[in-house]
């Protein structure tokens, strides 16, 4: 099937789908030769949202391959379609690469991951939406986030997500968008490509006022896999790393094996039982001097 | 922007028609949005009519889920509310100003500029939700559901830029006279949200029309006029912006 831009006059050929997304459809299409991924929206305001946080994304990055191609309308079935074209990139989603790869080839994507995010938290852009889904995997572990409906401007609330990645959902925040939501999201969506299903156990019977991250925890501890990564995931879902370049580190020390304690400072939550802590402290403190 | 969520698993049975004070409730710029929520083997029972017809006069969206369904539901309807509401507004203006139907029209460097417009006024809005919930007999094991969808509405509202606000109501009230209580005045903060429904005391009856009419008049008392017109300018013509697409930077 062909398809000719109306504004830019650009002509791609539709190969086969890739996928559906919240808001449209993802081809394989080719420009003069040339493979590239082609989205289909559904609503013209919709998808023009996501097209400008790509296109402020490539502002931000003259020195690398452009991923914005081109966005335009198609004459489709007899109405004007709304659609980009941005750079094909080969992988698959998360879940089918652990099984494919094997969990122990998390440990790079993981990186990966968070390089790119480190990226779009830079731009000024969290991603919102984040889940096995919408990250491709190529299987040298190297990662593309795809699906930009839930990009948002930090200091704004999120546009999109999905409830069990949902920092919200769990009691562990709001949904004001700043890096440690997509971290947040990060550590679900390990924890879903390698536990899935006791995951979705967990949220079918848990009552929600008792959602919490150590919940989550818990899942962490019992897995064989997860388990190394254990203080990287605590971290996570604390919102506890100084920057999105701080937690790629820290996971990339985790996955050597050189996990290092967890830095001072003490989440919301546990702030009740720390306090208790020292209290405890203090009374040991008193009896030691009085002796 | 001023909605209100009108929660049932029933008919009406006394009073005005729900419809009727739902279109009240639009003259006054309030969109109605009604859920049916129903238990498995229950939707039969709900007067899918009715639901249908109170959205329709009220300029809102109507759907029957399950209650584990409601929290989405609740947080769709709210959020395609206020986007329909701001586009509905910018796509008259691009009418009255630029003589075409809507932002799909728009060349994609226009549209671009156009839409990053319609998100900021989505985000920045003043937006009010007041909830109207059916506690009648047949609606209690339901209420938790409720609370919970409540609890997150309320935490997405929190972390918008723009002001907001939720109220919530409950129906019937203990005496004939009472269509509605008000469970909970205009709030910001999800840490107040204690449990809503505690002692709920009331007569058989479902006025679900008058209840809808004394929301509409607690929206008059607290917020004094109400009839406000979102603030709207196009972008001047050949500004500089640099979040804007421009045409030269694609193909």
């Amino acid at each position: 099937m062909l398809l000719k831009g109306k504004w830019n006059g650009h002509v791609y050929r539709l190969e086969r789908p890739l996928g559906a997304g919240s808001n449209g459809q993802v081809w394989l299409a080719s420009r003069g030769g040339a493979p590239c991924a082609l989205k289909l929206g559904l609503d013209a305001a919709d998808l023009q949202g996501e097209t400008n946080v790509l296109a402020s994304l490539e502002r931000g990055s003259r020195d690398r391959p452009s991923f914005l191609l081109d966005a335009d309308d198609a004459r489709l079935g007899g109405r004007d379609v709304p659609f980009y074209a941005m750079r094909y990139v080969p992988g698959m989603p998360v879940r089918k690469f652990v099984r494919r790869c094997g969990s122990g080839a998390f440990k790079a994507a993981g990186g990966h991951l968070l390089d790119r995010l480190a990226e779009l938290h830079e731009a000024g852009w969290v991603f919102g939406d984040l889940k096995c889904d919408n990250v491709l995997v190529a299987p040298g572990g190297q990662v593309t986030l795809v699906d930009y409906g839930g990009a948002t401007r930090i200091g704004r609330s999120v546009r999109q997500f999905t409830e069990i990645y949902d920092r919200g959902y769990w009691r562990a925040g709001n949904r004001t968008a700043d890096p440690a939501y997509d971290w947040f999201a990060a550590a679900v969506l390990w924890i879903h490509a390698l536990d899935g299903e006791r995951l979705l156990r967990l949220t079918r019977s848990l009552p929600p006022q008792h959602r919490h991250p150590r919940e989550l925890m818990r899942l962490v501890r019992s897995h064989p896999t997860l388990k190394s990564m254990e203080i990287w995931m605590r971290m996570a879902l604390e919102g506890r790393f100084g920057s999105t370049r701080e937690a790629s580190r820290r996971w990339r020390e985790c996955a050597a094996g050189l996990g290092g304690g967890v830095p001072d400072g003490i989440p919301g939550w546990m702030a009740g039982m720390a306090g208790a802590t020292l209290a405890l402290a203090a009374v040991a403190a008193v009896l030691w001097f009085s002796r | 922007m001023n909605q209100i969520l009108l929660i049932t698993d029933g008919h009406s049975n006394v009073g005005e028609s729900p419809a009727l004070a739902a279109s009240r409730a639009l003259a006054q710029d309030i969109v109605v949005n009604v859920i049916g929520v129903v238990d498995e083997g229950e939707a039969g029972r709900i007067g899918a009519e009715e639901i249908e017809s109170i959205a329709r006069a009220g300029g809102g969206m109507s759907r029957i889920v399950q209650p584990h369904m409601l929290t989405q539901t609740v947080q769709m309807m709210t959020q395609q509310t206020v986007v329909g509401t701001i586009r509905m507004t910018v796509n008259k203006e691009l009418r009255n100003l630029l003589g075409v139907e809507s932002v799909a029209e728009l060349p994609p460097p226009k549209r671009a500029e156009v839409v990053r417009m319609m998100e900021e006024l989505s985000e920045t809005t003043r937006l009010r939700v007041a909830l109207l919930i059916d506690a009648s007999a047949s609606m209690r094991p339901k209420l938790a559901a409720v609370e919970e969808a409540i609890r997150d509405l309320a935490l997405s509202l929190q972390s918008r830029q723009g002001e907001s606000a939720v109220a919530v109501f409950h129906f019937p009230g203990e005496d004939p006279h009472v269509p509605c209580v008000l469970d909970l005045p205009w709030t910001d903060r999800v840490d107040g949200l204690g449990k809503l429904f505690r002692n709920i005391r009331m007569q058989g009856t479902t006025p679900t029309g008058p209840a809808l009419q004394r929301v509409v008049e607690y929206f008059r008392e607290t917020c004094g006029n109400i009839k406000e017109k979102t603030e709207f300018a196009l972008p001047p013509h050949g500004r500089e912006d640099p979040d804007v697409m421009e045409s030269g930077d694609v193909g």
